[in-house]
């Protein structure tokens, strides 16, 4: 059984330089799980036996069933390095006995699920990285190491599936070693990448003991080192020097007793000092234990000084090689040796992790406590997801202590993600009633929880709904919000079956929305309750949960539905202006487009309202080609403040301007989340406040004349300026072997699919196709694909960028683009016309105007109005105007025929 | 020239919203063009002759003629014509007084009567008439009618019916017209099957056209069809109407269960009616009349938009559900029982934790509910018909006192079945019920579900909080959704602290005199106001420098700025030779 207490695993906390936590992370079928499976039963946590197959860390039961990993999982174990002398080969750090505590999460390889990944490396510091040995490094291997290395994350890397190559592909040993050194290349590639200069050189590197070769399902891996230590004594050299030998071009000359660098000996190829040394004994095994040469084995054994438990000897075929491999090579010993050697302890990575995790000074006391992992300091503590409990509706709250201790029953100050110090939005104090330890699918409890631990917390998941900051010190600042890498696009709204249940519902939805990092749920304005998620498969899980565990009622469930995003493609053709109720005050804007870039920089978050403006202002001027004037003056983000919209104040000494600028952005927050268009958010846009005219009393320029009158006008700017809708659009990586092309690329056209990439794996028949494809299009696309290539493709789809939505103008009602949006009205239960620039201009024109009654009615028109508008104003001939003599009171009549014209030329002739 | 621009000018002003759509009612605009009506024909409309019985025998000495605004070019000849007939009616009455009295009355009401003749020898009825109604055309204006010390109030045109408080009424619905043939041609495409169980109802305009044709149904072989009549009680099943008993109508069948059967509407009815009918009944079917000259609906609501109607209104109910801040908007000064509404609204607002301000704004518009930015949403107190504010524009949602019991209840308890009421009728019942509720739950809070762990060191010391509430319209959390919270916590519970953080050491029970710090805002029973909470943590522009806040830099208002100097033609800004 479990070889370790909660009481040992709370002593190694105290020596936070004995700790790792680290996460496992890959593409999706890399082999994760299994090969955690092999860390869990060295634990004694499952049974050896069963290592491989039972995916442990996978807890859900849909988890099982569909063989993928859905949540990240926790699970803490106990590591021992084998002798005082290999704590000589941790480099750059200090420990403290040869007694390991690891902290592992396993976390899914489904892009859809990648939120996952990203709250588990933000608790973690060092990374298992898995990598298939025939399909390579791919899209969301890339995806994740980028994540990692964003955090400061280290990496080792696994390359997992060996048996594979073996077996199946049949290669030669420097085919293998070719495309071990090709994968790890590759890695390397990404790696240097998105490398964070800070942090040093993070490649990996065999000869160095970062990578590891083996097959999770055998549970069998090993690294250089491990042979180097073999060899070294049998050469009598020293192990790191081995160790460089055992990699790259170095030969051993059987014939000189030399290790040379050249691959040629008297003409005569020498085989690679891999091969020979390391390939070689792994190859013999196979052979012989595929071959059922029952001799060869029992020597192969004895030369490797291995006994096989008796009955093991029994065993035949893949069984006996499993049996024999995993006594030669055990996975857990060579992963847990190299994760221990060479993966940060919380001491070593919080001194460089701190720049990027504090949002505070890098000076006060909680960077400091979090800088030195200091258990006595002040407590900073980040949650980074919920964790569902046995009972329904509490949720543990799991985070990592960064500095200070955890107890149960402390009072801790809660700092949701919008929190800034000395306010007290989203601030809450709240005693955390216990702390526990999370094993898996169980949890331990435990009374305390020192700095660089990883815990689960109790009785405080009310107050948080996905993340947040837990500190005792009343100065800290957040720890920075995670930045997610997938975006909910997808989207579908949920009902009812029956009213009564609709309490559930929203219960239900309170916990999917905490349960997941990822998922947003919502209202619309038309009353309907949303779900969006990353992908179909995310949202199908979580749909999935909702009706039978969070909600526990049937649903309804529409079909997804695409979220649009307005935007202008264009200038606005003329200023828009538009005059208050009380014709008092009158605002003139421009809408023009944002730069796709500086829309991303925004979305990202480079850019945010919180930011310094003269140093913001800078950052644009420097990279986007911003004026600095124009940078300084940006009134606000929006929708929600925060959003990739910019509403720049250009005007030139404006009276009272400050005292309207709440009304306006209230206007602008309005109307850039509902856009003019359908309703929808907007998505870069800038709008220009080009002058502004005010009454001069207080009174007249209140926020019921201006809020409704910038909403207005923020709309017209927008529709003048060639207004366009913005679809989602994935990423989609498709693995697929070469016959079945054809029927990809047939799928990927009929969805307005758009392949820009297509290569060959080499040493396989494999190609990789990578398209962008409309989420709008994707719905179905994977049983499409599946029929077409009939299971043979592969695709992964991600969430990339926006794009403008092809097919005409969303004014016209009769092109593809308007039909959307019609049909998009209607859902909403607004007016299917889009309200178009004729109806906000032309029409408008048509002035309604309330004309004096009665014999003075000439001299207003010819003497007052000239004189207002600068402008003639005259009524067509037709114009009915017929005085209401009736009641002397109602002195004013409406008329809607008249209309405005401008002697443009005339005024130019006056000048 | 002038008909030929075909691009718009630059800088071209678009027409306001308020302008375009309603400061002058388009009916009024088609009531000025629309040719004279022959006076019969008024005369029978306007039921001239009733309304001069009923004055002349209820005795009403100043009467307040109430005209909607479509029917308001007619109201001079109406007030000709019925003193005309008044006069009649007092010769007439003269001439009876020499003879012996046609009526077997007791003697005393003829005592009174008598009375009365006197006094009106002397004095003649005086007629007033009031236009420009202060909230709806539909409701009785007893303000309007005060000013003018009325006996009586006469409401011509369709009305809501919601009863008065003060004045007697009398309804003239001004009858209209129907061409039976086309109505039952209509009704029986509508309903092919004669057993079908349906009602009958119409507009008040056409409520004496129910009968008729309910007797031409049934000759047409509808055993099933059920007419209705009117009463004053906008609180039934269906608002105003009551069923007419019928042979088809067993006795045992409860009033107000009608889920079985369809309703057929002559004339459309207005949307609130609509929402209000569409969960009681099977379905409904409408037979839209001809505008008439005398109606006031520009567009005429789409019965089968009910649903996302609803859906849109269940959507305002979840953003009042998080509010902090609402606003009671008085929409009526004459519906029964109003101000006792308001005075329900308040306590179950403010026992849900939220703040309540009271709002009298005359008629609604986006302007000016807009210029209260700290309110978070309003509710209407109204009459039923126009308890539905579904205007253009509104800078926050306007929901009715039926939608605010549902938006204050816990969400266990929220339940949306599309059941609907847009007045102030039946807000009593559910306020005991809701504020039990309420009870239970600041309760629960209070002892907490967990016992509460002793003091652990090391902690802050400040106490707990309340848990935030979770926002279904955005999904996320929301802090602030229960301002008052705090406040009705600390007076339950004497034992107020001082605040840790703050440093304000005023607790509850401290009557010294203790000088505010700067930037503080005023506290209701140790909570900051929501109001002054607003103003310090949303307002940017909080009024001109203080010398009070010296700490804080000088703000940018404070500072001397050159403006634009120059001739209207041209300003110039600073230094800048160009003109702008």
């Amino acid at each position: 059984m479990v070889n370790f207490t909660i009481d040992e695993i709370r002593q190694l906390m105290d020596k936070p330089t004995n700790v790792r936590n680290m996460s496992v992370i890959a593409h999706v079928d890399h082999g994760k799980s299994t090969l955690t499976d092999s860390l869990l039963a060295k634990a004694g946590i499952i049974s050896t036996a069963k290592a491989g197959d039972a995916r442990a860390t996978d807890t859900r039961t849909d988890e099982q069933e569909r063989g993928i990993t859905i949540k990240s999982t926790a699970i803490s174990l106990y590591g021992t390095l084998p002798s005082e002398d290999d704590l000589k080969d941790i480099v750059g750090q200090k420990s403290d006995g040869t007694d390991f505590l690891i902290n592992l999460i396993d976390s899914p390889g489904h892009v859809d699920f990648s939120s996952e990944v990203t709250a588990a490396l933000r608790v973690t510091d060092g990374a298992l990285v898995v990598v298939d040995t025939i399909e390579g490094v791919c899209v969301q291997t890339e995806t994740v190491l980028r994540q990692s290395l964003a955090e400061r994350i280290k990496p080792v890397v696994i390359i997992n599936k060996v048996d594979r190559a073996l077996l199946e592909l049949q290669v030669s040993k420097e085919d293998l070693y070719q495309s071990f050194s090709r994968t790890i290349e590759s890695v390397n590639v990404v790696i240097s990448t998105y490398l964070d200069k800070s942090l040093g050189d993070l490649q990996v590197y065999p000869e160095k003991g970062t990578v590891a070769f083996g097959s999770g399902l055998h549970g069998w891996a090993f690294t250089i080192r491990q042979f180097a230590v073999r060899y070294a004594k049998k050469f009598g050299v020293d192990r790191n020097k081995m160790m460089e030998r055992l990699w790259g071009d170095n030969y051993f000359n059987a014939a000189t007793k030399k290790w040379t660098t050249k691959g040629e000996h008297n003409g005569k190829q020498l085989e690679r000092a891999f091969n020979q040394f390391i390939l070689d004994p792994i190859f013999k095994i196979f052979g012989a234990v595929m071959n059922f040469k029952k001799e060869e084995i029992a020597t192969l054994l004895e030369k490797l000084e291995l006994k096989l438990p008796t009955e093991d000897k029994e065993k035949e075929g893949k069984q006996l090689l499993k049996a024999v491999l995993r006594t030669f090579l055990p996975a857990a010993d060579s992963l847990l040796e190299m994760m221990i050697l060479h993966l940060p302890s919380p001491v070593t990575a919080q001194r460089y992790r701190v720049e990027t995790l504090y949002e505070g000074p890098l000076d006060d006391e909680a960077a400091i406590g979090i800088r030195d992992c200091n258990a006595k300091g002040p407590l900073m503590l980040y949650v980074s997801k919920m964790v569902p409990t046995s009972d329904k509706g509490r949720f543990y709250a799991f985070g990592r202590v960064f500095s200070g201790t955890v107890k149960s029953g402390i009072k801790v100050r809660i700092q949701g993600p919008n929190y800034t110090p000395g306010k007290k939005e989203d601030l809450f104090i709240k005693a955390i009633q216990r702390t526990v330890l999370m094993m898996g699918g169980k949890v331990e409890p435990i009374d305390d929880m020192p700095a660089g631990n990883i815990v689960g917390l109790v009785g405080i998941d009310q107050f948080l709904l996905k993340s947040g900051t837990l500190s005792t010190l009343e100065t800290a600042h957040n720890l920075k919000v995670m930045k997610f890498s997938v975006s909910p696009v997808v989207t579908r709204s949920v009902q009812v079956k029956n009213a009564q249940d609709l309490p559930k519902l929203v219960e239900g939805l309170k916990r999917l929305s905490k349960s997941d990092p990822c998922v947003l749920t919502s209202t619309s304005p038309s009353g309907e309750h949303v779900v969006a998620g990353a992908g179909e498969l995310h949202l199908e899980i979580c749909l999935n949960d909702l009706e039978h565990d969070h909600a526990g009622v049937p649903l309804i469930f529409s079909d997804p539905v695409v979220q649009y995003r307005e935007t202008v493609a264009g200038k606005s053709s003329m200023t828009a202006l538009s005059k208050s109720p009380n014709k008092h005050n009158r605002l003139y804007m421009i809408a023009e487009p944002l730069d796709e870039e500086l829309a991303l920089a925004i979305e990202s978050g480079k850019i945010g309202p919180r930011d310094d403006i003269k140093t913001r202002a800078r950052l644009m001027a420097d990279d986007f080609g911003w004026d600095v004037t124009d940078a300084r003056k940006i009134w606000c983000f929006g929708p929600d403040t925060t959003g990739a919209n910019l509403l720049v104040d250009q005007t030139k000494a404006v009276q009272y301007l400050l005292e309207i600028k709440d009304s306006v952005v209230s206007g602008f927050q309005w109307a850039s989340r509902e856009g003019p268009v359908a309703e929808e958010p907007m998505r870069g846009t800038r709008f220009n406040i080009m002058d502004v005219t005010l009454h001069a009393d207080a009174i007249h320029r209140g926020g019921g004349q201006l809020i409704p009158t910038a909403r207005r006008v923020l709309y017209a700017a927008a529709l003048l300026a060639d207004p366009a809708l913005q679809e989602p659009v994935f990423l989609v990586e498709i693995q697929v072997p070469e016959n079945a092309m054809g029927g990809v690329y047939g799928v990927l056209t009929r969805r307005r699919g758009h392949v820009f990439a297509e290569e060959q794996r080499p040493g396989t028949p494999l190609f990789t196709i990578k398209a962008y494809l409309p989420v709008m299009e994707s719905f179905g696309f994977n049983g499409d694909l599946r029929a077409a290539t009939s299971g043979q493709a592969f695709p992964q789809m991600v969430f990339d960028h926006w794009q403008q939505l092809p097919g005409g103008s969303p004014l016209d009602g009769t092109s593809k683009v308007g039909q959307i949006v019609q049909t998009m009205r209607k859902r909403k239960g607004i007016k299917v016309e889009v309200p178009d620039v004729s109806n906000r201009t032309l029409e408008e024109l048509d002035y309604v105007l309330a004309i004096p009654t009665g014999k003075h009615m000439k001299y207003h028109m010819t003497k007052s109005l000239p004189f207002f508008f600068k402008r003639w104003v005259c009524f067509n001939k037709n114009a009915q105007l017929k005085p209401l003599n009736t009641f002397d009171h109602i002195q004013a009549e409406a008329t809607r025929s008249a209309s405005v014209v401008q002697y443009e030329e005339e005024r130019k002739n006056r000048r | 020239m002038s008909s030929e621009s075909s691009a718009p000018p630059v800088l071209s002003t678009p027409a306001e919203h308020t302008f375009f759509e309603d400061p002058t009612p388009k009916s009024v605009i088609e009531a000025a063009g629309r040719i004279q009506r022959p006076d019969d024909e008024l005369f029978e409309v306007y039921e001239i002759a009733r309304t001069a019985t009923e004055v002349q025998q209820r005795a009403w000495k100043r009467i307040a003629l109430q005209f909607p605004d479509a029917m308001l070019p007619d109201a001079p000849w109406v007030v000709g014509a019925l003193s005309r007939e008044l006069d009649k009616l007092a010769e007439s009455a003269q001439e009876t007084e020499h003879k012996p009295s046609r009526e077997d009355n007791t003697k005393g009401q003829v005592d009174d009567k008598n009375k009365v003749r006197d006094r009106g020898q002397n004095q003649r009825q005086r007629l007033y008439i009031l236009a420009d109604t202060s909230y709806s055309a539909c409701c009785v204006d007893e303000i309007a009618a005060e000013h003018a010390d009325a006996d009586a109030v006469v409401h011509y045109g369709r009305a809501c019916l919601s009863p008065t408080s003060r004045i007697p009424v009398l309804h003239v619905f001004t009858r209209q017209k129907l061409d039976y043939e086309a109505v039952l041609a209509s009704f029986e495409t509508e309903f092919p099957n004669k057993a079908q169980k349906v009602i009958l109802m119409a507009d008040v305009m056409f409520q004496e056209h129910v009968a008729p044709v309910c007797e031409l149904l049934r000759g047409k072989g509808y055993t099933r069809v059920v007419a209705t009549e009117i009463v004053h009680d906008p609180s039934g099943t269906i608002p105003n109407r009551q069923l007419l008993p019928h042979e088809s109508r067993t006795m045992a069948e409860a009033d107000d269960d009608l889920h079985d059967y369809d309703l057929f509407h002559i004339s459309t009815p207005p949307s609130s009616l609509l929402l209000t009918l569409s969960s009681r009944l099977a379905s409904l079917r409408i037979y839209p009349t001809p505008t008439s000259p005398y109606t006031t609906t520009s567009s005429p609501p789409d019965p089968s938009a009910t649903p996302s109607i609803l859906r849109r209104r269940y959507a305002l109910v979840i953003r009042l559900a998080t509010a902090s801040i609402i606003g009671i908007l008085v929409n009526t000064l004459s519906v029964k029982n109003y101000m006792s509404t308001i005075s329900t609204l308040k306590s179950q607002i403010a026992a849900a934790g939220k703040k309540s301000y009271t709002i009298v704004v005359g008629k609604l518009n986006a302007a000016k509910l807009a210029n209260f930015a700290e309110v978070d949403g309003w509710v209407v107190v109204g009459c039923w018909e126009s308890g539905l504010v579904e205007q253009e524009g509104l800078w926050k949602p306007v929901i009715t006192p039926f939608e605010m019991g549902l938006a204050l209840q816990r969400e266990e308890d929220r339940i949306w079945t599309g059941e609907w009421w847009g007045g102030i009728e039946g807000v009593k019942n559910q306020v005991s019920e809701s504020t039990k509720t309420e009870g239970d739950s600041a309760q629960e809070l209070r002892e907490g579900p967990y016992t509460r762990p002793e003091h652990v060191e090391g902690g802050v010391s400040d106490e707990e909080s309340e848990p935030p509430v979770f926002d279904l319209r955005t999904g996320k959390l929301v802090s602030n959704s229960r301002p008052m919270r705090v406040a009705m916590r600390g007076s339950a519970a004497a034992d107020a602290q001082p605040n840790g953080d703050g440093g304000n050491g005023q607790g509850l029970g401290s009557f010294s005199l203790t000088r505010r710090a700067i930037g503080e805002v005023a506290l209701v029973k140790g909570e900051a106001s929501p109001g002054a909470e607003f103003l310090r943590s949303q307002r940017t522009w909080q009024g001109l420098g203080s010398d009070f806040n010296q700490d804080e830099e000088e703000g940018a208002s404070t500072v001397v700025e050159e403006g634009r100097s120059g001739v209207a033609r041209g300003y110039t800004v600073g230094e800048d030779q160009q003109r702008a």
